[in-house]
């Protein structure tokens, strides 16, 4: 069952079109990535998704059903443009927007404490929102849109703003997330974080779809490559010169040419490794090289997007 | 559980409640509007009397402006110890009068009125009121205008330390006809030179009758001549009698409750402007969309700056209500007094309350959609300025009402919804018939509903899709 199916969705914002005939499909208890550069329309479709936008085309099964108050109180919602109240302690914030979605007051404070004490943040759980810094400010955003525990979790470039500590402990609490069996869709524009954590992504530009399936499928569509070092002043990029290899040089490594090799027309890294053979190339460093979902998202919507 | 609504509306009254704003509010606003009210009061009485001095050509004019000065405090007086024993000691006011009109002079006349309240109603004494004359004619220092100047000009003191505040300079031409010169650097006040006229004007006209062979004592009969004057109200259950001061008061009142819902309707509306500024700001109704729609946000807002509201209205109605109680016991026959008692007895609080309701909805509606346009304050500023405008214009129709609150310009205005909360307040002490009052209920309801309406509709633009005034005048220049 999929905890979230979206089909033909198109906004448009005084005629720009944000999202732009875009279908996908969010399994149960899967890690979603929505990735794509700034500008996408990723806000948009999460912004869908939630309700708080209704798309102008296309249909939107939340949890197995239209979108509906009751589904909405199953959902988690971190948006991009995020704030809390400036004057409210971190505790009453968490435990407010908890409420707002059902949650009885007694267990929204007792759960706002246990979360702010298991994330480090207990001695700040009484202060104002307004003297916490911007990371704090934003760990409790976090914690404030899981308080109510729900099944499915949209958090919304949840890592932007944050310093790398804070981003590897945010990347923790969304494993932990899904460990408890809660399916996570969020979108970034960073794919390292997508890479390290999704089980599925949907690849959008200028508000299409680029690419819906796992990492390591969006991974197998680009270019693979290999660097390699030689010996002395030995030309590689002559060498194979003619062979299909498109090859470059990178700089010089201990009195060795190192290069850059990218692996494409369905060549591999093992027909390099005999092209060079045949060429006679003194090789001091051969290392196949996986291509990046960077390098995969390229590939699939070029360099300009 | 509570739902989301009320949710909202809590969090919004505690957001307000537990600022130290709301509490400064909450205790100053009520000092400052008594020393709004009380502070001229107490200024004029606390003030020394006015020093006058009298140059005069002829010796009888000095003595009859003086004489007049004197008789004129010595009423003033009277009228004080009258209105403190109307009140505080009704029993005792005939004989402390009597003794009062028996003395010889205005400083002996309360002396014996003071006397008979120690002996009729000694509790009272205390507050037994002192009043100072409003003018006092001093010995001139200097026999002619010229020498005076440095004493008006404030250069020179009186010989007792106090400043000269003006100075009468009657004099005649070689007819002997009079000409009143009044020196006095506060130029905007003529009132001693208005009674030096009256005195003057009295005296000529005694002269007049008297080179017609008219004696002194048919002159004096002549001058006593004066109507009564008296005015009825022609409404039924009205009763036959003629208006008093309590009846009047009313339209005083009226006026004070008008002006107090303008600045009360006005203040908590900015409340909700500044509310959905800062939520804006804060970048949390993106948070909240997903829990609460943009109307249930809207609502609980109003709910819950109502309940702020409902919290001063409270704590001011009761403090209101304890501080009219002791004007109406403490000022008796003034004036001030009067609207204080006529206040209490009235239905103008129930009406100020239906005007609040109403105009907190209407306005309250404008200002949250005039919020959901705006990204800071600045632009809800100078959004501001028309709404300010239309705001003024009920206000400036106050004083024409206070003269007559059925004016067909007043009566035309008070149908119109925005204007009516308050219009309304000012034409209840003239008689609004039930059939007006639901009339123009309806048409502030049908107001309300209208203005919610859109409220809805422009806050839902505004938080949803983020339209704002600066994304408007952004989109145009980009099509230029």
């Amino acid at each position: 069952m999929n905890a979230l199916e979206a089909e033909g969705l198109v906004k448009n914002f005084g005629g720009r079109t944000a999202v732009d005939d875009l279908s996908f499909a969010v399994p149960q208890g899967a890690i979603y990535g929505l990735l794509g550069p700034n500008g996408a329309g990723k806000s948009t479709t999460l912004r869908m998704v939630v309700g708080v936008l209704a798309p102008d085309a296309g249909r939107i099964s939340l949890m197995g059903g239209p979108i509906t108050r009751a589904g909405l109180k199953r959902v988690g919602y971190l948006p991009e443009e995020r704030g809390l109240y400036r004057n409210m302690s971190a505790r009453a914030a968490i435990a407010y927007l908890a409420r707002l979605k059902g949650t009885p007051a007694p267990v929204a404070f007792a759960r706002a404490d246990a979360l702010l004490e298991a994330h480090g943040l207990g001695a700040a759980a009484r202060k104002k929102i307004k003297t916490l810094s911007k990371g704090m400010a934003q760990k409790v955003q976090v914690l404030a849109a899981i308080a109510h525990e729900p099944d499915f979790i949209i958090f919304d470039e949840p890592f932007s703003g944050l310093d790398p500590v804070n981003q590897r402990v945010l990347e923790e609490t969304i494993r932990a997330q899904a460990a408890a069996g809660r399916t996570i869709l969020f979108s970034t524009h960073v794919m390292e974080h997508a890479e390290r954590l999704c089980d599925r992504i949907l690849l959008i530009a200028q508000g299409r779809k680029a690419f819906e399936g796992s990492v390591g499928e969006a991974l197998a569509l680009a270019p693979s490559g290999a660097v390699l070092e030689t010996e002395g002043a030995f030309d590689l990029a002559a060498a194979l010169g003619g062979r299909g290899f498109a090859i470059e040089p990178t700089g010089e490594e201990h009195g060795n040419c190192r290069w850059r090799v990218k692996l494409e027309n369905g060549k591999g890294s093992r027909e390099l490794l005999q092209a060079c053979v045949e060429a006679g190339a003194p090789l001091a460093l051969f290392e196949p090289t996986r291509a990046s979902l960077h390098e995969a998202f390229v590939a699939l919507v070029g360099e300009g997007s | 559980m509570i739902p989301p609504v009320l949710l909202v509306a809590r969090r919004e009254y505690l957001a307000y409640v537990g600022a130290w704003g709301f509490w400064a509010s909450l205790l100053t606003a009520p000092l400052l509007l008594a020393a709004l009210i009380f502070a001229p009061l107490l200024l004029a009485q606390a003030e020394p009397p006015r020093a006058l001095v009298v140059l005069a050509e002829r010796a009888s004019d000095a003595v009859r402006v003086t004489a007049a000065y004197e008789e004129r405090a010595r009423a003033d007086a009277r009228n004080e110890v009258f209105a403190f024993l109307s009140a505080a000691a009704p029993a005792a006011k005939d004989a402390a009068l009597v003794a009062f009109d028996s003395a010889p002079d205005r400083a002996a006349a309360l002396e014996a009125a003071r006397a008979s309240v120690a002996q009729t109603a000694p509790a009272t004494l205390g507050a037994f009121p002192n009043p100072s004359p409003r003018y006092s004619i001093v010995a001139a220092p200097a026999n002619s205008i010229e020498a005076l100047k440095p004493y008006l000009n404030g250069e020179q003191s009186l010989p007792d330390g106090t400043v000269l505040f003006g100075a009468l300079n009657i004099r005649r031409d070689s007819e002997g006809a009079p000409l009143i010169e009044y020196w006095s650097v506060n130029l905007q006040h003529s009132d001693p030179a208005d009674m030096a006229r009256a005195v003057i004007r009295r005296e000529m006209q005694r002269e007049a009758l008297a080179a017609r062979g008219v004696s002194s004592e048919e002159a004096d009969r002549l001058d006593a001549l004066d109507p009564q004057i008296a005015q009825f109200d022609p409404r039924p259950g009205a009763g036959a009698s003629a208006v008093t001061a309590r009846e009047q008061a009313p339209f005083v009142a009226a006026a004070g409750f008008a002006f107090v819902l303008w600045m009360f309707v006005f203040s908590i509306a900015s409340m909700l402007l500044s509310s959905v500024i800062e939520e804006k700001s804060n970048k949390v109704l993106d948070t909240l969309l997903t829990s609460v729609t943009p109307l249930e946000i809207l609502i609980g807002k109003l709910l819950g700056v109502a309940a702020v509201s409902a919290t001063l209205l409270l704590f001011w109605g009761a403090l209101g209500g304890g501080l009219l109680s002791t004007a109406a016991a403490q000022m008796g026959n003034s004036t001030m007094g009067q609207a204080a008692a006529s206040v209490l007895e009235s239905k103008l609080a129930l009406i100020f309350v239906l005007g609040f309701v109403a105009g907190y909805l209407m306005y309250g509606s404008i200002f949250l959609g005039l919020g959901a346009l705006c990204d800071s304050v600045q632009e809800a500023q100078t959004l501001l300025g028309p709404v300010t405008f239309l705001l003024m214009l009920p206000m400036l129709l106050i004083g024409p009402a206070l003269d007559n609150p059925n004016a067909p310009i007043i009566e035309a205005a008070s149908w119109f919804p925005l204007f009516t909360p308050f219009l309304m307040v000012m034409r209840a002490p003239a008689g609004l018939s039930g059939a007006e009052l639901a009339g123009m209920c309806a048409l502030m309801a049908a107001a309300i509903a209208l203005l919610f309406y859109l409220a809805a509709r422009v806050f839902r633009a505004g938080v949803v899709n983020q339209l704002s005034v600066a994304a408007l005048f952004r989109r145009r220049r980009n099509r230029e």
